[in-house]
């Protein structure tokens, strides 16, 4: 995500951004990073539907449903999985392995495409 | 062969010279005073050459009896008797009302008396002067007195049924009552009084009567080309009475008159070509089927569903009295089509197909609304035979899996919803392709490409 400027006092902000985004560069392991850019990938899917449907139609509103809910559910799933291999999370889940959450991914994830391909049509 | 099937031919000729020429058959009743019967024979030997079958009876005689148990013996009757006051039990104006009802057609003559028949009239739109009261007219001028007339058909009169008339061009001598015609749209005047014309009580009417009944009436004086001398009037169902305002229109001697420049009278035709009208002969129609099916298919579906492409036809026939048959009609052009539910939906022309003689179709798309929808011909010409037809269809919204499936307008939430299953997989697999890489240097750090 590029660091954005803010115009009334761009120096500390582009400085706080700057440091924001080279912590997070440093300190996210690849493997975090690679959601993320996943997360990204479907957050501007999402967008990009919700502004064709509020400026050019949502007549088949189921469609729109579909494709939607199919970034956002995806989006929910990616960020579970997310938070459950993070290594800072360990003592919260401690039960689950990483393995374990990218079955469980898998498996809703699988489920979700499911319903969305039975809506869209 | 060619023997045989000339024998056929001549079978078939025979048979059409000995049927009737009549769409709705060809026994006919002849109710007249039997001292006047032989008044009418150069009419009643044109009947019997067209074929029909002639029975005589007097006004106060019993038998036969027109109608019995709504059961009617006759397919037309002509009533000639027009100064009878009494007639016999059975002809009074509600029974002749009945057989009309039945598809009876009647000729009924009138006079100058006021008779049972001249008080029906009323109930047929026909506004008759008081008694005594006779037409008359000082023109042209001629050696016949004033009340006979000699009318020759203009534009004005019912130019269709009179064609063989005034192909003649000969005058059709007329001495009788005429009739000024109300609203009714099923009122057919076949032929007008001229414009010089009026009505005047020389008859043994009154000046007064005929001014009091002008006034009260609202009618004006009986007078000029709107009053009618022979007026049909076609029942809804489409049997069909002609009202004459003279009996003598019909006799011999009318019918054998030449005028001082030795021109014929025109009497005799005319006297047939009414009779053809009434006796359902001529401007005779029918529907013979209809049909509706949606474009592309040939057999009618049980439903129809919105904005469906429906095709109607319909095969309209003429009789054709020559042969005795019905032939296909194309000569319709203002036929309509109506789509109803309540009200028309659909209100379209129903043209003449070309190349195929009798039908009529139309291609159009059924409303956006679901109901009972009704396809409707309701043709009405005067002089013609109604043309009536109503068939009763459903019209129904799509199926659930009746509507269209996949949009263009919808492409990008396809596009969303493909992409991002694509892209779990493509997730999927670099991860666990990555976990097994991860695994073994798992100390260090993971590379991983995106």
């Amino acid at each position: 995500m590029a660091p954005k400027s803010s115009p009334a006092n761009s120096a500390t902000a582009v400085n706080a951004f700057h440091t924001l985004w080279k912590a997070y560069h440093d300190n996210t392991s690849d493997r975090l990073k690679f959601i993320d850019s996943f997360l990204v990938f479907l957050m501007l899917s999402g967008i990009v539907q919700f502004v064709y449907c509020v400026l050019v139609s949502n007549f088949p509103y189921n469609a729109f449903l579909a494709g939607f809910s199919s970034t956002v559910g995806q989006f929910v799933l990616a960020a579970s999985l997310r938070s459950q291999v993070n290594p800072d999370n360990k003592n919260e889940f401690k039960e689950v392995s990483p393995e374990r959450a990218f079955a469980d991914f898998a498996l809703g994830s699988i489920v979700l495409h499911f319903f969305v391909y039975n809506f869209l049509g | 062969m060619f023997s045989l099937r000339r024998i056929l031919l001549v079978a078939v000729g025979l048979a059409s010279l000995i049927t009737a020429k009549s769409s709705s058959g060809d026994s006919v009743l002849v109710v007249v005073e039997p001292k006047r019967q032989d008044d009418f024979s150069i009419f009643y030997q044109g009947l019997k050459d067209q074929g029909y079958d002639l029975t005589f009876r007097g006004p106060k005689d019993e038998k036969p009896l027109i109608a019995e148990y709504d059961e009617v013996a006759f397919a037309h009757v002509v009533i000639f008797a027009s100064e009878t006051k009494n007639f016999a039990a059975d002809i009074t104006p509600q029974s002749l009302v009945e057989i009309l009802k039945l598809k009876t057609n009647l000729i009924i003559a009138l006079s100058t008396k006021q008779t049972p028949l001249s008080l029906l009239a009323p109930e047929f739109s026909l506004i008759l002067p008081p008694p005594g009261t006779p037409l008359i007219t000082y023109f042209p001028k001629r050696a016949e007195p004033a009340s006979l007339i000699p009318i020759t058909p203009t534009q004005q009169d019912a130019t269709n049924i009179l064609s063989k008339t005034i192909k003649d061009g000969r005058p059709i001598w007329f001495s009788g009552v005429p009739q000024a015609l109300g609203t009714n749209p099923q009122l057919v005047p076949i032929l007008h009084a001229p414009p010089e014309s009026f009505g005047a009580e020389i008859d043994g009417g009154s000046p007064d009567a005929i001014v009091d009944s002008a006034d009260k009436g609202g009618e004006g004086l009986w007078a000029g080309s709107q009053l009618s001398v022979v007026t049909g009037f076609q029942t809804a169902e489409n049997s069909r009475v002609t009202w004459v305002g003279s009996v003598e229109l019909f006799s011999d001697e009318l019918a054998q008159k030449v005028d001082a420049n030795g021109v014929k009278s025109g009497n005799a035709q005319f006297a047939l070509d009414v009779a053809a009208w009434t006796f359902q002969e001529s401007l005779v129609l029918r529907i013979d089927k209809v049909e509706h099916h949606r474009v592309n298919e040939t057999e009618p579906r049980e439903l129809y569903t919105n904005n469906d492409e429906l095709v109607f036809n319909a095969y309209i026939s003429q009789f054709n009295a020559k042969q005795g048959v019905w032939v296909p009609y194309s000569g319709i052009n203002d036929l309509q089509l109506e789509f109803t539910m309540l009200d028309p939906h659909i209100r379209t022309a129903l043209p003449p197909v070309r190349g195929v003689p009798g039908k009529y179709s139309v291609t159009f798309r059924a409303p956006d609304r679901h109901g009972v929808f009704k396809f409707i011909i309701d043709h009405k010409r005067r002089g013609w035979t109604h043309l009536q037809s109503s068939v009763t269809v459903p019209v129904v919204p799509p199926r659930h899996d009746g509507y269209p499936r996949f949009l263009s307008a919808a492409w990008p939430y396809y596009a969303g919803a493909i992409s991002t299953s694509v892209a779990f997989f493509l997730f999927s697999a670099i991860w666990l392709g990555g976990e097994v890489k991860e695994s073994a240097k798992r100390p260090g750090k993971a590379a991983k490409a995106e």
